[in-house]
């Protein structure tokens, strides 16, 4: 399972990452957020169990709504549903609404969709702190094709995904050239890692594009043998050097982070790991440059940073969001909701 | 060991005036808000540059509006070229991935611009996937 590659042979596996980056990309990677799917009653047939069509489900934030539709239609066919109605499914009909009555955007992982709603309840009077499922409306006919920009199949799904990857990737390093070297099985591999919903599959492969972190402050001297660091074959190990790591999370050009308002826009700005090439960057300092009326330098705050459904603290390091809080499409969300006091 | 003072098992509750300074304190934070969401009217220059066989139009530098989505771009090139909706076109930027299509024209452009353009490459084939 776990490469017996040492580090020095450069291929980066879960052995040469340290433990607390593999903790908490394993704890990023089973995060869960209630849902409750309900299905459009005007749309069932005919001789439908009726008042069942509830659909309960704690889905993984890394996961897409697409890939829940299996789930759903077998609790369809088996519950709700007789067999003539079964038999006139056309998932490629099926399509996500949210509450407020606007396609769900499919695209965006699950933890993200839920952390949104989350934050949007902050901007509302009387909202409860208390976790609440995320309440959908499952359509099985008629999706809004001018209105849904893509149809959610697995298929765009898996495209869409693919494409968020070499966005991050671009985002580091200036070109996606980490991507388009993996073999075709390792990117399709990646893939079949979300679906199936399984950890190593999915860093197998992820481990060779997402950055990876150590304990030890940057500007340390790198650790001697059986060090923890990741190195690519070319560098010579003879070399003593101050120098980052090559590929660590402190070397990218910039961290893949987006931020979402409360029912608001998404920014996107450049966030380099480093200020001025040496004090890292936190997500105070980059949250201030960015949204300066919310994170002002001094003077209280009334707004708060949540990656992956926990709050942030603000000196955590964007480098490290970026090595082990990330979605798994390579992209740290940090949703902002706005404090009650 | 619970103690015995019946202040500890009362919940303290906000007094009138911290209920207020909670009020102003969200006001003020829903005001920074609606800064951040109103739309960025400026325009940014975008290249479209063809890749393979799609052919190259007339014009190639557009300013567009960066709170447009990637999506009215897409539907802004189809226009263009005049193509319709079922045709196949496939856009990248850098010639390196395809965006989200509710990516902004705005996020795009200050994460990937080049000398002050951002390159929209546009092929009648999935060229990098």
């Amino acid at each position: 399972m776990a490469s017996t590659l040492g580090p020095r042979h450069g291929a980066a596996s879960l052995m040469a990452t340290s433990a607390s980056t593999t903790l908490f990309r394993r704890l990023t990677w089973e995060g869960t957020v209630p849902l409750e799917i309900r299905v459009d009653s005007k749309e069932l047939p005919a001789n439908s169990n009726r008042g069942l069509e509830c659909y309960f489900i704690q889905a993984a934030r890394v996961s897409y709504l697409p890939l829940l539709v299996p789930d759903v239609k077998k609790f369809l066919v088996d519950v709700v549903l007789d067999e003539e109605g079964a038999k006139i499914l056309k998932e490629e009909d099926w399509w996500f609404e949210a509450e407020d009555g606007s396609p769900l955007k499919w695209h965006w992982p699950i933890g993200l969709l839920y952390d949104s709603h989350t934050i949007a309840a902050t901007i509302r009077p009387n909202h409860t702190t208390d976790p609440i499922p995320l309440k959908l409306v499952l359509h099985l006919a008629l999706p809004p094709t001018d209105k849904l920009l893509l149809v959610p199949s697995a298929e765009a799904c898996k495209q869409a995904f693919m494409g968020q990857l070499k966005e991050a990737d671009f985002i580091r390093w200036g070109s996606t050239k980490r991507m388009t070297s993996l073999r075709k099985a390792e990117q399709d591999g990646i893939w079949e890692g979300i679906k199936e919903h399984n950890f190593d599959d999915y860093w197998r492969v992820a481990s060779k594009v997402t950055p990876t972190t150590i304990p030890a402050r940057s500007q340390s001297p790198p650790p001697g043998p059986g060090s923890l660091h990741t190195r690519p074959p070319s560098v010579d190990p003879g070399t003593t050097t101050t120098a980052p790591d090559k590929d660590g999370a402190s070397s990218v050009r910039s961290v893949p982070v987006r931020i979402y308002l409360p029912d608001g826009p998404v920014l996107q700005e450049l966030a380099p790991p480093l200020l001025d090439g040496e004090r890292p960057h936190t997500v105070s300092r980059f949250l201030t440059s960015t949204l300066p009326l919310l994170f002002p330098e001094t003077g209280k705050r009334h707004a708060y940073a949540l990656v992956q459904g926990v709050v942030c603290p603000p000196e955590t390091e964007l480098s490290w969001l970026g090595a082990c809080m990330a979605g798994a499409d390579g992209w740290v969300n940090i949703c902002i909701g706005i404090s009650s006091g | 060991m619970a103690s015995s003072s019946p202040d500890t098992h009362t919940r303290a509750l906000p007094t009138a005036w911290t209920a207020q300074e909670n009020l102003e304190n969200i006001a003020e934070a829903l005001n920074a808000l609606e800064t951040y969401n109103k739309k960025d009217a400026s325009k940014v220059v975008v290249r479209f540059k063809a890749v393979g066989n799609a052919p190259i139009m007339r014009q190639n530098f557009y300013k567009i509006t960066a709170s447009n989505r990637f999506q009215a771009v897409i539907q802004f090139l189809r226009r263009e070229l005049g193509w319709k909706a079922g045709d196949p076109l496939f856009t990248y930027i850098n010639l390196a991935f395809s965006p989200a299509p509710d990516d902004t024209v705005s996020n795009l452009y200050k994460s990937f611009s080049t000398d002050g353009h951002l390159i929209v490459n546009y092929s009648t084939t999935a060229a990098w996937g």
